[in-house]
Parts: C-alpha cells; sequence; structure tokens
C-alpha cells in the first residue's frame, strides 16, 4: 500500500509587494504578483520528505481561481505527483468556514488519505483557521504548528513549537499537520521537472464534481460579515542623513530629547 | 529525436517574438525566462518605436498594454542652472503612431502569454546554465544536472547574456561594451501627467537629456518618458566612467538628475514605485558577437542590436525583429532538417538585408559620439552661454545671432580647428 499523503496549499499575493487600495481598503491584486503561500511551501516540502523516505502518492489540493494554475504547477514541479484546483465561480468570497468544507469535500472525493499537510497559516489573511478546520469536517486528529514531521510505521511524530518548549506527538494516522513557516528548506524546482509539470498538468474540479451545494460554500456559504477596515498608519521616520563626524552631536540631540539614554540611568 | 523543436532563452521581446513566431507555426518551442513572472527582471526606459509586432500580433496596437503613444519627442541639455530642448510634437504624430511608452514588467508578461496562447511552452522562474553540445553543435540547454534537447537554440538573453558568454558564443563584456541603467517609475494621477506635460489622454511625452552639469568628467543621459499613470525616469551613466571615479555613484546621478531645478517640478507629488537598475547594451557593431554557429542563433540586446544617437534610444524593435528573423530562420532550416552553421547564415543574410544591420553598420562609431566630452561638455556649456546672451537684456548693445554663437563657441574652446573636425566628424556619424 502506498502512502496517500495531500497537501493544501494556497496561492497569495506577494506580501512583499501588497498595496491595499486606499479608497475601497481591499487589497489592490492587480498590482501585486501571486505566488504560493510560504508556509505551503514549508508543507509540500514536509510531504516530499516522506516521500523520498518510505514513497508516497502526493497531491496538492488548491481553492482558488483559474490563475491559480501557477501554484499547482509549481508544486507538481517541486515533485508533487497530482494536483487538483477546486475552481468555481461559486466558491469565490468563502471565508474560512466554505474553504474549509470545500477543501475537506475535495479530500472525501479523492478518497484515500493518510496525511494532510498545511502550512500553519495564510500570508494574506493569517487566520490558521483552514486547516484544523478541514481536520474538523473530515473528523481526523490533527498536529498543529509542527516545526519537524517523521512517518513511521502508520504513526507521524511531530514536534510541535510552543512557548517555552517544544512538544513532541505521535499520532496514529489519518492525521493532518499544520507546518511552520520556514521549518524547511523548500526544493529547488528544475527546468526538467517543471517541463514535465505543465505537460502533466492540473485538475480542475467544480462544486458539482465536489459534490457541493452552491448555497454551502462561497460567499454564501461564510458566517463571516466584515463591517469595516482601517489601514496601518505607517509611522513617519526621520531618515535623517548623518555625517559620522555629527555622531556626537546627533547623540547629544537624542539624548536631550530623552531618546536615547545612558546605560547607569 | 530532440524534446522540443527549438528553445528560446529569455522572455523579453526578442525571446518571446521568436516563440509566438515558431509557435504559430506549429513548431515545438520552449521558452526560458529567469525571472517569474517574465518582465520582473527587465529595465528598459521605455520607448518601444514603431509596429514591429505587427508581423505577428496583427492587432498589438489594441491589445498590447501600453501606456501612452509618443505625442511629444523632445531632447533636452541640462547645465547646472538651465534646460536647452527642442520639443518636437506634431498632429502627425498623433495621426501615426511610431512610438508608445511601455512599462517592460506588463509588456514582457503580455508578451509570453501571446507566446503561451500561439502553443509555446513557457517557463519561468528557471535559469538556464548552459548550453548543451553534442560534437560541436548545440543540441539543447542544460539545468540542474538535466539535458533538454533540442534541434537549434535561439539566445535572446538580453544586455548580459550570461549563457552565451559562458559557452564561449559571446566575449566577456567590457566597460566599454555596457552603460549602467537606473531607472525609477513614479507615480502620479494620470490628470496630473497631461496637465503638467500638456497632454492630451493617451498621448504621451518622451525626452532624452544630456546631464551636462557632471563632475570629473563622468557623462550619462537622462531620460524622462510618461506612462499612462506613471512617469518613467532614469539615468544610463557610462560603465567606464564610473570605474574611473570612485566617488561617483549612479545612484547619485540619479538623484541628481530627478533634484534637478528642471525636472524636479515634473516629478513633484509623485510616489516611487519601482526603483530598478541593469546594463545597457552600448558597444555598437564592434562588440558584437557572431550571430549563428552550429545550431545556435543570437538575437536582440545579446547580439548587440540597439541604438542610440543621443535623439532616440532604441532596442526593443531590434530585438523584435532579430527574434522574428531567427525564428524564420528556423522554419526555413527545419525543412532541410539543417541545423548547421551552413544553413543558419540565412540568419545573417536576412539580418543584413533588412533595417536591424543595415542600421548598425550606418551607425558604426556612434557611440563615440554619444559618449564624447564634446557632446556632455561643450555643447551644454556653449548652448547655456548662447542662450544667455540672447536673452540677458542689460541695456547693452546687441550682437548679431552669428556673432553670439562665435562668441558663445569660443568661450567653449569649441573654434579650434580640432574642435571643428570633431564636430565635422560626429555630425556625420549621427
Amino acid at each position: 500500500m502506498v502512502l496517500e499523503i495531500i497537501v493544501m496549499v494556497k496561492q497569495v499575493p506577494d506580501s512583499q509587494e501588497v498595496v491595499i487600495d486606499p479608497v475601497t481598503m481591499n487589497l489592490n491584486r492587480s498590482l501585486t504578483r501571486n505566488v504560493t503561500n510560504s508556509a505551503d511551501e514549508n508543507a509540500l516540502e514536509a510531504a516530499l520528505r516522506i516521500k523520498d523516505k518510505v514513497g508516497a502518492n502526493v497531491t496538492v489540493i488548491s481553492m482558488g481561481p483559474p490563475q491559480a494554475e501557477t501554484t499547482m504547477i509549481e508544486c507538481l514541479a517541486r515533485g508533487a505527483d497530482r494536483a487538483i484546483l477546486a475552481s468555481d465561480r461559486f466558491f469565490g468570497g468563502a471565508d474560512t468556514y466554505p474553504t474549509g468544507l470545500t477543501v475537506a469535500a475535495t479530500i472525501s472525493k479523492i478518497g484515500k488519505f493518510d496525511i494532510i499537510f498545511a502550512g500553519e497559516e495564510s500570508s494574506d489573511s493569517s487566520t490558521g483557521h483552514v486547516g484544523p478546520g478541514v481536520a474538523e469536517f473530515l473528523n481526523i486528529d490533527q498536529i498543529t504548528y509542527a516545526s519537524s514531521v517523521e512517518y513511521e510505521d502508520g504513526y507521524v511524530t511531530a514536534d510541535r513549537e510552543l512557548e517555552g518548549g517544544t512538544e513532541t506527538v505521535r499520532v496514529p494516522t489519518p492525521v493532518l499537520v499544520t507546518v511552520l513557516l520556514n521549518s524547511n528548506s523548500p526544493r529547488m524546482q528544475t527546468l526538467r521537472r517543471k517541463i514535465d509539470a505543465v505537460k502533466k498538468g492540473m485538475e480542475v474540479w467544480d462544486h458539482d464534481k465536489i459534490g457541493l451545494q452552491p448555497e454551502w460554500v462561497g460567499v454564501r456559504g461564510s458566517p463571516t460579515i466584515v463591517r469595516k477596515m482601517r489601514p496601518i498608519k505607517e509611522r513617519e521616520r526621520a531618515a535623517k542623513k548623518i555625517d559620522i563626524a555629527g555622531l556626537g552631536d546627533l547623540a547629544r540631540e537624542l539624548y536631550e530629547k530623552k531618546i536615547l539614554k545612558l546605560e547607569e540611568e | 529525436m530532440s524534446e522540443f523543436d527549438a528553445i528560446v532563452i529569455g522572455a523579453g521581446p526578442a525571446g518571446a517574438s521568436a516563440a509566438i513566431r515558431l509557435a504559430s507555426s506549429k513548431k515545438n518551442v520552449l521558452l526560458v525566462e529567469k525571472s517569474d513572472p517574465p518582465g520582473s527582471k527587465n529595465v528598459s526606459g521605455g520607448v518601444l518605436w514603431g509596429s514591429s509586432l505587427s508581423s505577428i500580433i496583427p492587432d498589438w496596437e489594441k491589445s498590447a498594454p501600453v501606456e501612452r503613444f509618443v505625442d511629444t519627442k523632445s531632447v533636452a541639455f541640462l547645465t547646472q542652472d538651465s534646460k536647452i530642448g527642442i520639443d518636437f510634437s506634431s498632429k502627425k504624430l498623433q495621426q501615426k503612431k511610431t512610438g508608445y511608452t511601455v512599462l517592460r514588467a506588463k509588456l514582457d508578461q503580455w508578451l509570453a502569454r501571446k507566446a503561451k496562447e500561439a502553443g509555446a511552452m513557457v517557463i519561468n522562474g528557471v535559469t538556464v546554465e548552459k548550453l548543451h553540445m553534442e560534437n560541436g553543435k548545440v543540441t539543447g540547454v542544460e539545468q540542474g544536472g538535466d539535458v533538454i534537447t533540442s534541434d537549434a537554440v535561439i539566445l535572446c538573453e538580453g544586455a548580459n547574456p550570461r549563457v552565451a558568454i559562458d559557452s564561449g558564443l559571446h566575449k566577456r563584456l567590457s566597460d566599454r561594451d555596457v552603460a549602467i541603467g537606473v531607472k525609477e517609475v513614479i507615480t502620479l494621477p494620470e490628470a496630473t501627467i497631461n496637465e503638467r506635460f500638456h497632454l492630451k489622454s493617451g498621448a504621451g511625452f518622451a525626452c532624452e537629456y544630456v546631464l551636462g552639469y557632471l563632475q570629473n568628467g563622468v557623462e550619462a543621459g537622462g531620460f524622462l518618458y510618461t506612462n499612462k499613470d506613471s512617469i518613467s525616469v532614469g539615468i544610463v551613466v557610462s560603465m567606464s566612467h564610473l570605474r574611473e571615479n570612485d566617488a561617483t555613484h549612479s545612484f547619485d546621478i540619479i538623484e541628481s538628475f530627478t533634484g534637478h531645478p528642471y525636472i524636479a517640478p515634473l516629478l513633484e507629488g509623485g510616489n516611487m514605485q519601482e526603483y530598478s537598475a541593469h546594463l545597457v547594451q552600448e558597444g555598437g557593431i564592434g562588440s558584437m558577437p557572431k550571430l549563428y554557429g552550429n545550431g545556435y542563433m543570437i538575437a536582440g540586446d545579446s547580439a548587440g542590436f540597439s541604438f542610440s544617437n543621443g535623439l532616440v534610444l532604441q532596442g526593443m524593435n531590434y530585438a523584435i525583429d532579430s527574434g522574428i528573423i531567427a525564428a524564420d530562420t528556423f522554419i526555413e532550416a527545419s525543412k532541410g532538417m539543417d541545423y548547421s552553421e551552413s544553413a543558419l547564415k540565412l540568419y545573417q543574410d536576412r539580418l543584413e538585408s533588412s533595417y536591424v544591420m543595415k542600421d548598425m553598420r550606418t551607425f558604426k562609431g556612434i557611440e563615440n559620439v554619444t559618449w564624447s566630452p564634446f557632446v556632455h561638455k561643450k555643447v551644454p556649456a556653449m548652448l547655456e552661454s548662447l542662450m544667455l546672451n540672447l536673452f540677458m537684456e542689460e541695456g547693452k548693445p546687441k550682437k548679431h545671432m552669428t556673432g553670439m554663437l562665435l562668441d558663445a563657441m569660443s568661450e567653449n574652446d569649441m573654434l579650434k580647428a580640432s574642435s571643428i573636425m570633431e564636430a565635422y566628424r560626429m555630425m556625420r556619424r549621427m
């Protein structure tokens, strides 16, 4: 029996380029490039390491618009065997509840699974809801915030980073694991793998294929109502150019303004 | 049997155009680009002159992400305190749109998408390491320990052709072959730009500057192009001058330019959205590599196809056309399944009979004009003193124009026989 691993991934706007439209308060997605959520890359790498060790079938799944194809191809190019994108206009505007439901239903539709990996959270909304939500919908155990993950004989052993220590847990499969950002170094994509990934391509599943009613998903299935959004005011920086020779004067000025303190005070 | 008919390295205007042409002719083509998405590493000013794209994308003017058509083209000399320039605005430029300002991040992505739509496989975010050679013939590319095979490779790597250099097809770049371009994209509302530059909606302003105020013999040009709701502004500075003057930095030069009393007001209130730098091809025909060989062709900036006479800077048009000619050559060669050097000589022949190589030959040595103390120091100073003499009214008797011109020229050492000869030689090259 080949181990079946599923990795949940999300395409997000590049957080270094995010621009908030000052009028609508929404992300201006036309100006930002889309990338794979970084923690999801760590989740995929964790899955691929298990695949390298004991052999596994790795399927990446995502819910998103068709342009998430670049992320799906990227995951295939890193070493995933299959890519399924749940994409349907009915899925649009979903909060974390119907997103979890859609992903869980997609996984059920795939059938057998032993381990589900997800990133700890997405960089664009940072809720960390969807991974645990999927585990609940599927009624399986979950290990959150894992920094290292091993698999042996039907058990997953993972280190969980907690405040003040590390907890090591051992859980029988099937289990869902959310993986910490930067907990490993994702492997490079090579030209060979990318070509093969493009040739292989992704599958696109709509609500009908997954077996979901339109009213359960997307904006209609979302209990969250956003009342108001406020941008964070950026702090003005003094941006002062100083001469090395003027360092003493600057220190005195800062000391007098009580910005700089002397060690003994 | 090769995996691909052709592999094109680099998805700039040259590479994308080659791939579009090849894929449109049902060739199995792989377009590999190191940046992700295509265009994100490119820094053209830029104005796309001419309509080279029309032969591969007939409706390009409607669908391409162009910013504004050039309605006013200017050239100007800047001194510390003055700007002396010529503006050319014309209804004729409105009727026959000959140049469009573009942002390469958008244009290159669009071109890559067109290549994909035409049927090319487009892969971004991977850097080809080297060419794969078998019996002295290029038969593919190597990356990450793998070989991807093709009947021929078209190299369109841009101004810094790493693969061609590493494969011995292009000599190492010297300071004289390249300049450094530094560019800022500054956002401003469309209406503000229209008002500031006296432009109707859709119309644009493009200007090249000579920065005549720089010290220590450093020579640099400036440019300012209006986009829809941003301004591309930047400098091109000679690499050898930067190298010779440790105290001079390219970022100081762009700051002095954007802070110049007659440039700063044009940018006032804008936000810097992008700041980038790139090598600029400068060497001219003298530093051109051999453009073809067994199983390969070189197009675009990598081939040295760029043109600047100080009045206008061009490169994308040559890139597109050389890419198309390389693709056509491949298609022709594929009929006899012969991609040897002798078969691909057709590429050189076709370039020679097109404007691409004709321009390169006509303007041989032009870089000695555009990079010269005469243009960068003497002319701006002379023009400034001439203009000051013309317009300073101090209650003194005036001279004829010719007298003033001679005075201004003499003040700046331009009446010596050697200077006159120099000016004459330059005029001929332009």
